[in-house]
């Protein structure tokens, strides 16, 4: 990493570390709370998407399994850990079948087969009435207390998410930097020449398929956790397309990008819309306009940006230093 | 006699109602330079795409020594020993070139499943794209981005990227084409270096550098054989004539 990069770690780590302390509103702590949890949603689904060039349009369907098998597994008595671990095992097997059956196509049949598999998991959450309460949803019963340490209020909440969207992030970006990492974006620019150069591209895809639906239902059990609810509302297609928005809007295929999506989508749904009646007008402006004008979204563009402005600012006192002619 | 290092025998592959590859059968011994020749359309680039499993057959064996490879999955080929270059390049443009030979390696290396280590940090990796860089002469160029380098020097990347996988049988599909006279001769020098353990079957439209190169020359025509034999007869054949010339 270059050292304008461990800079901005330093305090990106310590902004998020003292964070509750600057906001104090408990309203807004528990925001911050929401954006990680969607900043890992976008993470996981931007695996696929911007390393593997994977769009797809089911990925809420990891919330729904992972999240209602969380409840269920909690309900039926056993211990919170125990049902987390039973959720995202079962949810990232889910992706394992999901994977095996979207993957069968390429392109608009694989962001279809997904799209579909989605809403196969939201119609069962929406019919099973007996399982999951149906359209009125179902209640996890308390959140849990990892080593003994209460997570009920908001900022230790906050914490509690931070430590598991640390730990994702940092796992995450060795994936985007590893020989496995490169072997996707190279499926993704050029299947054919990597099949020629030895590299078995459908398992590639596969195993990011089954690692994105993983990190994923993590990011599901800790949605129910900070709801302590889930409703069939909560995983619908508009959930999936939301989540696949943050990592365009951000920049898909950065590491960054997601998370500032996420961000600012959460951001907008829940403080803008207490001012502003139309939110869903503004968040779709917002988009128009960053792809207008960075079509590689918010991370990318504004590195371009400030590239080419601090070039600009080079050449000015190069020019005025130099006797010859900037170029 | 040893066994033949690629051996195609009946190959059919037909695209819809054109027979594109019609009952080839060419038979290349280990080490040996072979040229492919023939017309646009002639189905040479068909004939290396049916071997590579980057089309399937219709009916028809390729064998790469005595091991039937119909069937069986490109990358799989590849690890028995089989590689190819490209006549369109294909490349991964924005990345280095050195990006692109490490890509290659770990097509072989067990490595490309490690989703945690640090790709840049696998030092021989490293040590050995650049040697096989050099190899071809872009030893200097290792670190440029491959769009901000000559069609003449991707022409070499291709060829670095499948000779870093030490094949034993090395396709090339026109490895000349687009180069200038100077940029050919330097390739062509570079074929000359490749050791006699390596197998060479190599498609190519300019016969004044090609023709040297090869001991034995194949001509297609509409997906047939029409001629195969070493370099002379070849030459001689009135068909050959014919099929270029016209009559």
């Amino acid at each position: 990493m270059s050292r304008s990069g461990v800079i901005a770690l330093a305090i990106c780590t310590a902004v998020l570390l003292v964070l509750p302390w600057i906001i104090g509103n408990e309203f807004y702590v528990n925001m911050a709370s929401q954006v990680l949890i969607y900043a890992l949603f976008a993470l996981s689904i931007n695996m696929m998407l911007g390393y593997g060039g994977m769009v797809s349009l089911g990925h809420a369907g990891y919330l729904g399994i992972a999240g209602y098998a969380c409840i269920l597994a909690t309900t039926a008595g056993y211990d919170q850990l125990t049902a987390a671990i039973f959720a995202v095992a079962l949810s990232t097997a889910a992706a394992a079948l999901f994977g095996v059956l979207s993957l069968r196509a390429p392109g608009l049949g694989f962001i279809m087969i997904t799209l579909a598999l989605g809403q196969i998991v939201w119609g069962i959450a929406y019919r099973a009435n007996e399982l999951t309460g149906g359209d009125n949803g179902i209640r996890h019963p308390a959140r849990p207390m990892p080593f003994g340490i209460d997570i009920r209020d908001a900022p230790s909440f906050y914490y509690f998410t931070l430590v598991v969207f640390a730990i994702a992030l940092f796992c995450i970006w060795r994936f985007s930097r590893s020989p496995f990492g490169a072997s996707l974006m190279g499926t993704r620019d050029q299947p054919r020449r990597m099949r020629m150069l030895g590299h078995n591209v459908w398992l590639v895809r596969f195993l990011t398929f089954v690692m994105a639906g993983f990190w994923g239902s993590v990011a599901g059990v800790l949605y129910v956790y900070y709801n302590l609810f889930l409703s069939p509302h909560a995983i619908s297609l508009q959930q999936s397309a939301e989540i696949l928005l943050m990592a365009i809007l951000g920049g898909a295929s950065t590491l960054t990008g997601p998370i500032v999506g996420a961000a600012i989508i959460t951001l907008v749904k829940n403080v803008v819309s207490s001012y502003v009646e139309r939110w869903n007008t503004l968040l779709g402006v917002i988009f128009v306009v960053v792809i207008v004008f960075m079509p590689y979204g918010l991370v990318p563009g504004c590195k371009q940006l400030w590239a080419r402005l601090s070039s600009r600012k080079n050449r000015k006192v190069a020019g005025a230093t130099a006797s010859e002619p900037a170029q | 006699m040893s066994s033949p290092a690629l051996e195609v025998s009946g190959l059919n592959k037909r695209f819809g109602g054109l027979p594109a590859t019609r009952n080839v059968s060419l038979s290349v011994m280990p080490g040996e330079r072979r040229l492919i020749i023939g017309p646009n359309g002639a189905g040479k680039t068909t004939l290396f795409n049916l071997v590579t499993g980057d089309l399937t057959a219709d009916a028809g064996s390729v064998k790469l020594f005595g091991r039937e490879l119909l069937g069986m999955r490109t990358q799989d080929r590849v690890h028995l020993g089989l590689a190819r270059t490209y006549q369109i390049l294909t490349l991964f443009p924005r990345e280095p070139l050195v990006h692109n030979v490490v890509l290659s390696l770990l097509g072989l290396d067990a490595r490309r499943w490690n989703p945690w280590s640090i790709l840049t940090r696998n030092r021989d990796l490293y040590d050995n794209a650049r040697a096989a860089l050099e190899r071809v002469g872009l030893g200097d160029s290792a670190d440029r981005i491959v769009h901000e380098t000559s069609y003449g020097e991707r022409r070499r990347l291709e060829l670095a990227m499948a000779l870093a996988h030490k094949p034993k049988v090395l396709l090339l599909d026109e490895p000349l084409a687009g180069l200038s006279q100077g940029e050919r001769q330097t390739v062509r020098a570079l074929l000359d270096t490749i050791p006699r353990d390596v197998t060479i079957v190599m498609i190519e439209h300019d016969m004044d550098t090609a023709l040297g190169f090869a001991e034995r020359i194949t001509l297609l025509h509409y997906g047939e054989v029409i001629v195969e034999g070493t370099r002379a007869e070849v030459v001689a054949d009135p068909r050959t004539r014919e099929v270029y010339l016209g009559d």
